[in-house]
């Protein structure tokens, strides 16, 4: 109670002088000769009372002007100077990058989070396959790392290998910027299992990274796995051999976190550059809140 | 003519695969394509399914060529992207001319974007 009471003594103080100034002077034109002198030495005897320092100043002592030419400099200035302006500018600056960068981050937090838990859109999901090498490769292999799955055949025209020349340059920016870390995993997925037999996907993948992991299946695993990720799935069953025919499918890569739920589509509109920002920005958040991965 | 070379048995790969076009062949395919419709444009052809006499007759050295350097599918496929691209650009000018008459029609009435 005390310590609120003396600032407000203070201020009554403070008050009472603001007034007495005005009071004075209004009342000096009425008065006669003699009571004006008497009044100017009241003023002045006040103004020496206060230190000369304008009564509504809130500035603590130090801050204070102490001669004529600083009392001057803040008058015409006020309570502004260049210090407080550069205060105010960095301040309001940082304060906006710094809303500007947490918004984004949880945006593709709330993106990231939307696959998970209740009512998750249910891209990608349990499958077997074959990897080149004839080994089973299943979802639990894509767990740890940042996977990124494509889709396509080696009979297609002009798409796929213009996205696969953009998915070998992603890989390449992706790994240099993790620093060569091995979390990241891009997946080539054939629609096509009975022309894209292993020894043929292996010298089409060559062609375009040496790192992309091709997989392959039955046509029943093929049109399971295509079914999970929720590519539209159109190649016939029953072909004669050497019978030519195309497959239609989604031309989007799809990107899968450690947990391997479906984080993010990049599609053709994305340049590598623009993928590759997308995709640094889950892992970066991803590390940040120090979820594990598998660096081996 | 039209016979793509690595649909034959020497394109089939040890286990049974049937080996895609590689880089080279693809690029060879599209430098073909690159020719006809560029022939096509020439004499005033869109659709090289529908008008495929004319085509044929006016632009006979380009699409044995094309034929050749790219196998059937992948022939009959660009054909129908070229005529889908144009209707596709075509539908985009449109909207764009009607968007821009009626951001006039609008200006006209007294109406400011900001």
């Amino acid at each position: 109670m005390a310590s609120s009471m003396r600032p407000m003594a203070r201020l009554l103080a403070r008050a009472s002088r603001t007034t007495l100034v005005p009071t004075i002077e209004r009342t000096a034109p009425r008065t006669a000769l003699s009571s004006i002198r008497t009044t100017t030495s009241t003023l002045s005897n006040l103004r020496a009372g206060n230190n000369g320092i304008r009564s509504f100043s809130t500035s603590p002592l130090c801050l204070r002007a102490r001669t004529m030419g600083q009392m001057k400099a803040r008058h015409s200035t006020g309570p502004f100077s260049w210090k407080a302006a550069l205060l105010f500018v960095l301040t309001g600056g940082g304060m906006i990058i710094y809303f500007r960068v947490e918004k984004e981050r949880l945006e593709r937090k709330r993106i990231a989070e939307m696959s998970k838990g209740v009512g998750k859109p249910k891209v990608g999901g349990p499958f077997t396959l074959k990897d080149l090498n004839g080994k089973e490769f299943t979802a639990e292999d894509l767990k740890g790392k940042y996977a990124f799955v494509y889709f396509g055949f080696t009979h297609c025209p002009d798409i796929c290998p213009d996205e696969l020349d953009k998915m070998a340059e992603i890989i390449d920016k992706v790994k240099e910027a993790t620093k060569g870390e091995n979390i990241f995993l891009p997946v080539f997925i054939t629609c096509d299992p009975v022309r894209d037999t292993p020894e043929v996907l292996r010298a089409y993948l060559k062609e375009f990274h040496p790192g992309i992991i091709g997989l392959t299946g039955t046509y029943d695993e093929v049109k399971h796995v295509c079914k999970q990720y929720r590519v539209y799935f159109s190649t016939p069953r029953d072909i004669k051999p050497g019978e030519d025919y195309l497959v239609d499918h989604s031309i989007y890569f799809y990107l899968m976190d450690p947990d391997n739920d479906f984080v993010e589509c990049i599609g053709r509109q994305d340049t590598p550059e623009t993928a590759t920002r997308t995709i640094m920005e889950h892992i970066n958040d991803w590390k940040r809140e120090g979820k594990p991965l598998k660096k081996d | 003519m039209g016979w793509f070379s690595w649909s034959s048995d020497t394109n089939t790969a040890s286990d049974g695969g049937r080996i895609a076009p590689d880089r080279t062949s693809r690029e060879q395919c599209y430098q073909g394509r690159d020719m006809f419709f560029s022939c096509l444009d020439r004499n005033d052809i869109l659709d090289a399914i529908k008008d495929d006499k004319e085509a044929r007759r006016k632009c006979g050295k380009e699409i044995a060529e094309f034929e050749t350097a790219c196998s059937r599918a992948w022939v009959k496929y660009f054909k129908e992207k070229r005529v889908m691209e144009y209707n596709r650009d075509k539908t985009i000018e449109r909207i764009k001319k009607e968007d821009a008459a009626q951001v006039q029609d609008l200006k006209a009435q007294g109406w400011s974007s900001r």
